[in-house]
């Protein structure tokens, strides 16, 4: 990013095509998404498109989705929404921190490990 | 007295005569008795004396009759000269009867005259009453009706102006003089119109500029709260905060301030969905660009207020529109310039409004708040007066889709090309090829590739992946065509532009680390797809490896043949993913210790997306 700040031109606000709320609720910073395989369709805007395409190579959250896009994520929301209505993109809870792992299995797998040599 | 004189005369005359021939007479005996006395001449002679004596006497009788003649010839002769004298008079008398005569003629003629001066005097004062009474009229016409239309015309420019009563009876002059009054009262309105417009518009600019101010501090809040939190309401109140922006920065425009923004040189594309975005209803307003270059940009100083005069022709086509129907917006690079043209299906305009639209647009220098109506349409006042002060133009016409089009063009010293370090929005619509239809599905162009600019070690695997040649191939922006791009130049080579490379939008520290980070430095022979099912074989994978090693304790002979098969297999493949974690950890045993680290995700069923764990570990 150039150092110098703009002030905006475009404003986040145009992903929501003019609505209050996602088509679909329950998204989460942490929402993870991924694509179908599905191209999307025609009638989406750009910007669908483009996180459609961010999204092919692989999953994201939708906080991450949303830093490449360089957009807020209450606005990431819409498109991912929008993507999810129309059957080419997926989206999973987000996952729950994980639980203190048993120190002894780990030590008996290490162990386990070694003894393969 | 003449008669008389000249009965006398012939008297005189007649007597004379008479004795004349008594005379004569008288001779002739004489001679008889001559004769006689010859004989008796002693006698005779003696009667001779006597007859001589009576000769005498008779002589001097005659002598007598003689002066008495003369006397009356010479009484006639004064009695001619008298009456010649009365002649005279009388001619005198008669030439003055005349004279006078003449006098009464003339002194009659006089009369008539004065008769019929007198008349026309009388009409020429009753003339004068009616010319003084229509006059009275007319100024008191002026005055409650003229000077009220003429004033009400300054501001209504289709007010019916007002004109004489009749100005065949108050005459050329008069109409001339009212109209000098109408006039002066003209002049005198207009200044004053001129002098409270301009307190007025000093006054609202004062208070727009604050409140402009203010509503700036208000964006960049909801920003960062934007930022911060997820509630989409925070989207709407930035609309909100937009479109109220607007308003006041069209007021202030009008008002003489400046548009109130700095901005760098912006695309043009940008400031066409900028202005967009100010516009309640935007949803609507559908943007072709078809800029050949999709880096074409607008001088900094052009770039704000460009940004409102769309928002205001798309503000009036919006709001003249039925609210069902689409605004489509047409972005083109002409040969030189741009042009920007909008159309509606709205209720159009009638000729007067045009006309007026029109006279706006063109911008006018002297266009007060007072003739914008109540309330102020400011649209195409604010339009013409940017249009004027920074040398773009903007038509209006009818257009082909029922409604208003508009056209917007910027000439080329407006436009420029932006810096390639500038990264257009993620919602500016891209462009779209000569004849490929509508809106092709953005190719992986658009999408920013996650590369560094500072990594210059070989082709980045995501790169290449996003930059793929699609379909269409667009001219995009993000494209480098320099040799580090590898793959990307063959997509990009017609258009032949510079263009920039990306940097990293995420610290490699940050929550997305352990994916961010994996991405670029990925083996570009193999582009790993990271999706639950793969990487829950490989976890099988390894789980199989290390249950067969265990099972290889006690069958020495199999555990050689079975680890050959399974264990290069559970290795590489997560290799292929955690890269990095490769390059940089140990070279003991990178993939176990993140399968280790991983697992218990894994075994839950959960998708491997990054997760936080891996920073709080």
């Amino acid at each position: 990013m150039t150092a110098v700040p703009r002030r905006r031109m475009v404003p986040a606000y145009l992903a929501t095509g003019g609505r209050t709320r996602p088509g679909t609720a329950g998204f989460d910073r942490l929402t993870v998404l991924f694509a179908d395989r599905a191209e999307p369709p025609r009638e989406l805007e750009p910007e669908h498109h483009r996180l459609w395409e961010l999204l092919r190579p692989g999953a994201l959250t939708v906080v991450e989705a949303a830093a490449h896009l360089r957009l807020p994520v209450s606005a990431t929301v819409f498109l991912a929404a929008d993507l999810v209505e129309a059957g080419c993109l997926r989206a999973r809870a987000p996952i729950p921190r994980a639980q203190q792992t048993d120190r002894s299995i780990v030590e008996r797998l290490l162990v386990g490990l070694r003894a393969l040599r | 007295m003449t008669q008389i004189a000249l009965v006398a005369l012939i008297a005189l005359a007649l007597v004379a005569a008479a004795t004349a021939a008594l005379l004569a007479r008288g001779r002739a005996r004489a001679l008889a008795r001559a004769v006689a006395a010859e004989t008796a001449r002693g006698h005779g002679e003696e009667r001779a004396r006597a007859a001589e004596g009576r000769l005498a006497r008779a002589e001097q009788q005659l002598r007598e009759a003689q002066e008495a003649a003369r006397r009356s010839v010479e009484e006639t002769r004064h009695a001619e000269g008298r009456y010649r004298a009365a002649e005279e008079r009388s001619r005198e008398a008669e030439s003055r009867g005349r004279a006078a005569e003449d006098a009464t003629r003339e002194a009659d003629q006089r009369a008539t005259a004065a008769g019929t001066r007198a008349e026309e005097a009388e009409r020429r004062l009753a003339a004068a009453e009616a010319h003084t009474a229509a006059l009275l009229a007319e100024i008191g016409h002026l005055a409650q009706e003229r000077v009220a239309a003429t004033a009400v015309r300054l501001s209504h420019a289709n007010a019916p102006l007002v004109g004489p009563l009749d100005p065949q009876t108050v005459g050329p002059e008069a109409v001339r003089a009212l109209q000098s009054v109408l006039d002066a009262t003209t002049a005198a309105l207009t200044d004053e119109r001129e002098r409270v417009d301009a307190a007025a518009r000093a006054a609202m600019r004062g208070a727009t500029s604050r409140i402009q101010t203010l509503l700036y501090q208000i964006q960049s809040l909801v920003q960062q709260l934007q930022d911060d939190n997820d509630d989409p309401r925070l989207l709407e109140v930035d609309f909100r905060n937009e479109v109220a922006l607007r308003r006041i920065q069209t007021v202030a425009v009008l008002c003489e301030a400046w548009p109130g923004l700095a901005r760098t040189d912006s695309p043009l594309a940008e400031v066409v969905v900028g202005a967009l975005s100010r516009v309640p209803g935007y949803a609507r307003i559908k943007v072709a660009n078809h800029l050949r270059e999709q880096r074409l940009a607008v001088v900094a100083r052009a770039a704000e207020p460009l940004a409102i005069t769309v928002a205001e022709l798309l503000a009036n086509a919006s709001a003249y529109s039925h609210p069902e129907t689409d605004i489509p917006v047409t972005v083109q690079q002409g040969g030189r310039g741009a042009l920007v043209i909008i159309d509606d299906s709205g209720i159009g305009m009638d000729d007067d409004q045009l006309r007026r639209a029109r006279r706006l647009l063109a911008g006018p220098p002297d266009v007060l708040l007072t003739e914008l109506g109540n309330p102020p349409k400011t649209g195409f006042a604010v339009i013409g007066k940017l249009a004027r002060q920074y040398g773009f133009s903007c038509h209006i016409e009818p257009s082909p889709y029922g409604g208003m089009r508009t056209l917007l063009r910027i000439p080329a010293a407006l436009v420029t090309v932006v810096d390639d370090e500038q990264q257009l929005s993620v919602l500016t619509p891209l462009p779209l090829r000569a004849g490929a239809g509508p809106a092709p599905a953005p190719t992986v162009q658009a999408v920013p590739p996650m590369r560094d600019a500072d990594e210059g070690d070989g082709p980045p695997a995501l790169a290449d992946r996003h930059n793929q040649p699609g379909p269409h191939p667009a001219p995009a922006i993000h494209v480098v065509p320099d040799a580090s791009a590898g793959p990307a130049d063959p997509a990009d080579d017609g258009t032949g532009l510079p263009s920039r490379r990306r940097r990293r939008p995420l610290p490699a520290d940050g929550p997305g680390a352990p994916e961010a980070a994996a991405r670029p430095s990925a083996g570009p022979a193999e582009p790993p797809v990271r999706t639950p099912e793969r990487a829950a074989e490989h976890w099988q994978a390894l789980q199989q490896g290390t249950g067969s090693g265990r099972a290889a304790v006690t069958q020495a002979a199999r555990e050689t043949r079975t680890n050959d098969e399974t264990g290069p297999n559970g290795g590489t493949s997560p290799n292929d993913e955690t890269g990095p974690n490769g390059g940089t950890g140990a070279t003991g045993e990178p993939g176990p210790t993140t399968a280790a680290r991983d697992t218990g995700a894994r075994t839950t069923g959960r998708p491997p997306a990054p997760t936080p764990e891996g920073a709080e570990q």
